[in-house]
């Protein structure tokens, strides 16, 4: 699948520069071409390879010579001055992560929050002390990354050094990241000195006080030795000096930038949902206060993403199908579809995972299934109001992430890429309006779009560098549905 | 450790180490929220390290800051006539959640209509409350009873496993 889209060659001399983004997919490894001028930044070509799964490098030297128009065995080194490169990588959907905290609304909460807006996926999350069971599940998952919280700065010490025991003794193998009460911070090093052990800044610092930057950081530092390790990606960075990000992070990078950079799209969120995960990124403020609604627990980051595992349109489909039911089934219902041709279907596609759909009803399970990923992402990642009324009148409480200010949604990954009608997302989250007794902080009046040329996470390794130009394509290259 | 972090830590040991945390807020629907940032200013200068939850407080939230914070002490306020229901069973989800020794005080207006403050006394101590205010307490005495306290049930014991006993099992 070769676009071309424009090819400049001879013309006037201008100031024009040649960029390469490449993401390497655990499917597709995709590739842009843009060419930066002073009038910004202009994507000339896409491609997208398969991943090669043993080597890394034979996927992405696909991508980039075709991208050049170079043949494909032309060393990589020759490749080098032929433009600026930038990458990402996925490799095997992100980062795992497992999630220590102490109290599950607190510590917990924002340990599993920094691991999600590193671009990692949490595996698993221990709230108070450790049990047998617990370190038994965590010897048999053996995470990429520990993340170990707990406590305010000169609080709770004896849950922590008593869990810096257990795992101690344990057999994990990964790297802990220690961001927890900092006055206990040197004896937590010392008794897990037999493991990697990097201290950060405590997540929260004081009660309600969020502080996640510091172990994000740390984070995404440990990504990145660890995708580089293996595979065959350290050679791309030796020859092109250039590190790879998790793909979720430059897509992270991007949501966060685009408010600062792009005025007009101050609040917005995106959904991205891929074969194994469904991400919900937001970027606007999290609490407004206000005489009538009181918030309680953390007042979460104004920029945040959430990662479902459970929550994907084919290797997760089976686990869809049981945490989405009650959603499918009212689905179901209200469009008269049998139950028994969406069961056939998922157990279908999760034989074969590159399975395209080809009949009307597989077209329209396969749109249930993506509906049903945004209903539940969105019922995890936004917050909710339950009405009090107290003797002064009607009062609210405020728990989790207020949406309502965001004006833009926008759908990415394979599925809502491809969207042709905003009614994938736009039904779920009008079900979720009424969830329960509690009232949704959802997007009041949102237009949707799709990243229609699968732009998000190239355009993401490129915003770091070219803030104001990667932004400003990213909102150029969305359609509006 | 960076610099920055070793600086964070050698302040978070002098000024939050040293002082005995206590947790403030004005329990259940109750917005009162006057009193409580008297209270706040109050025992701040007394020495001791206040983590205050506002108004509208639930007994969940006051055991989680207690327990993340490693506090001594929690100070109820209830205001508006309907503390002794908010209150009930306030020491029995402490003991649940592992806040095996932490001191319960509780103050406001917490008499509703004629009934004399001894009887009031009596039922919130019943429910578990070490010392129980009137609202024209001397917050200073308040204060030098909660020194006290806090230097009886807590002198015995070395670094903190105070507040949050890691031998009792809690889970939410
Ligand atoms: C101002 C006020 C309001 C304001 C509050 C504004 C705000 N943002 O705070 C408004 C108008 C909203 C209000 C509403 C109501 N109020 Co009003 N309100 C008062 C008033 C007049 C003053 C409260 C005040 O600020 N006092 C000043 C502060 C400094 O004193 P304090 O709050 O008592 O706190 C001190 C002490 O009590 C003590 N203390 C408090 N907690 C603790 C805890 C410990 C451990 C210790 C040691 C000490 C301690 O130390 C504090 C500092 O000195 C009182 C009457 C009064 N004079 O007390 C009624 C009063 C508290 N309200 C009352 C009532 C009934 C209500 C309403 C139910 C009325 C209604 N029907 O709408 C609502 C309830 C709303 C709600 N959901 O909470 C009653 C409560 C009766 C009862 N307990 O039996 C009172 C006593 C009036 C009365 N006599 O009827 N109220």
């Amino acid at each position: 699948m070769i676009q071309v889209l424009l090819t400049p060659r001879s013309g006037p001399e201008i100031e024009m520069k040649k960029i390469v983004s490449i993401d390497i997919g655990s499917t597709w490894t995709k590739g842009g071409l843009f060419c930066l001028t002073d009038s910004g930044l202009k994507l000339e070509k896409r491609v997208s390879v398969p991943t090669t799964q043993n080597n890394l490098v034979n996927g992405f030297r696909e991508a980039l010579t075709r991208l050049l128009d170079k043949d494909l065995n032309t060393s990589l080194k020759e490749l080098k001055d032929q433009a600026e490169i930038y990458f990402s990588s996925s490799a095997k959907g992100g980062l795992r992560i497992a999630a220590i905290g102490l109290v599950p609304d607190l510590t917990l909460q924002l340990a599993r929050l920094a691991a999600m807006s590193a671009g990692g996926k949490v595996i698993a999350s221990f709230a108070f002390s450790l049990t047998g069971n617990d370190l038994r599940k965590l010897e048999q998952l053996q995470p990429d990354i520990l993340l170990f919280s707990g406590g305010t700065d000169g609080g709770n010490s004896s849950y922590i050094l008593e869990n810096a025991r257990k795992l101690a003794a344990s057999s994990i193998a990964c790297p802990v990241i220690y961001a927890g009460n900092i006055a206990v911070a040197d004896e937590v090093a010392e008794i897990m000195s037999s493991k990697e052990v990097v201290v950060t800044e405590n997540l929260m610092p004081e009660i309600g006080q969020v502080n996640i930057e510091p172990a994000r950081e740390k984070i995404r530092e440990i990504s990145l030795q660890r995708i580089v390790s293996g595979r065959g990606l350290s050679e791309i960075v030796e020859i092109f000096g250039c590190q790879p990000k998790p793909t979720p992070l430059a897509v992270f990078e991007l949501i966060a930038a685009i408010p600062t950079c792009q005025p007009e799209w101050s609040d917005l969120a995106a959904i991205d949902i891929g074969g194994a995960t469904t991400d919900f990124y937001s970027n606007t403020e999290s609490y407004l206060e206000t005489d009538t609604v009181v918030l309680k627990g953390i007042k979460e980051p104004k920029v945040k993403r959430t990662v479902e595992g459970d929550l994907g349109m084919r290797v997760s489909a089976e686990s869809l199908l049981d945490t989405a039911w009650p959603y499918l089934e009212e689905r179901l219902k209200e469009l008269k579809l049998d139950p028994d041709s969406l069961r056939n279907y998922v157990a279908n596609i999760s034989r074969e995972l590159d399975y395209l759909p080809r009949t009307e009803i597989e077209i329209l399970c396969d749109r249930l299934l993506a509906e049903s990923c945004v209903y539940y992402a969105g019922l995890r990642h936004i917050g909710g109001w339950k009405e009090t009324y107290t003797p002064q009148g009607r009062v609210y409480i405020q728990t989790g992430k207020d949406l309502r200010r965001v004006r833009a949604i926008i759908g990415s990954g394979g599925f809502l890429s491809a969207a042709t009608s905003a009614e994938v997302m736009r039904i779920p989250l009008e079900k979720l309006r009424h969830y329960g007794q509690e009232r949704k902080l959802l997007p009041e009046k949102p237009a949707f779009f799709a990243d229609r040329q699968y732009l998000f996470s190239l355009l993401g390794n490129l915003v770091g560098k070219y803030p104001r130009e990667a932004t400003s394509l990213a909102v150029k290259s969305v359609e509006i549905l | 450790m960076t610099d920055a972090i070793e600086k964070n830590h050698n302040t978070a040991k002098a000024e939050n180490l040293e002082k005995p945390t206590i947790i403030l807020g004005v329990i259940g629907a109750d917005c009162h929220s006057v009193g409580n940032k008297i209270l706040e200013l109050f025992f701040t200068s007394e020495g001791f390290k206040v983590v205050n939850l506002g108004v509208m407080v639930s007994q969940q939230e006051f055991i989680n800051a207690a327990i993340e914070t490693n506090a001594r002490a929690i100070l109820v306020s209830s205001l508006y006539g309907h503390g002794e229901i908010d209150c009930q069973g306030f020491r029995d989800l402490c003991l649940e959640k592992g806040l095996d020794r932490i001191i319960l005080y509780a103050g406001g207006n917490l008499v509703v209509g004629k009934t004399p403050f001894e009887v009031v006394e009596k039922k919130f101590k019943q429910m578990g409350f070490d010392r129980v205010f009137p609202p024209d307490v001397d917050l200073k005495k308040v204060a030098e009873l909660l020194r006290q306290d806090i230097r009886e049930r807590f002198s015995q014991e070395a670094g903190d496993s105070g507040a949050a006993d890691s031998t009792v099992r809690t889970r939410n």
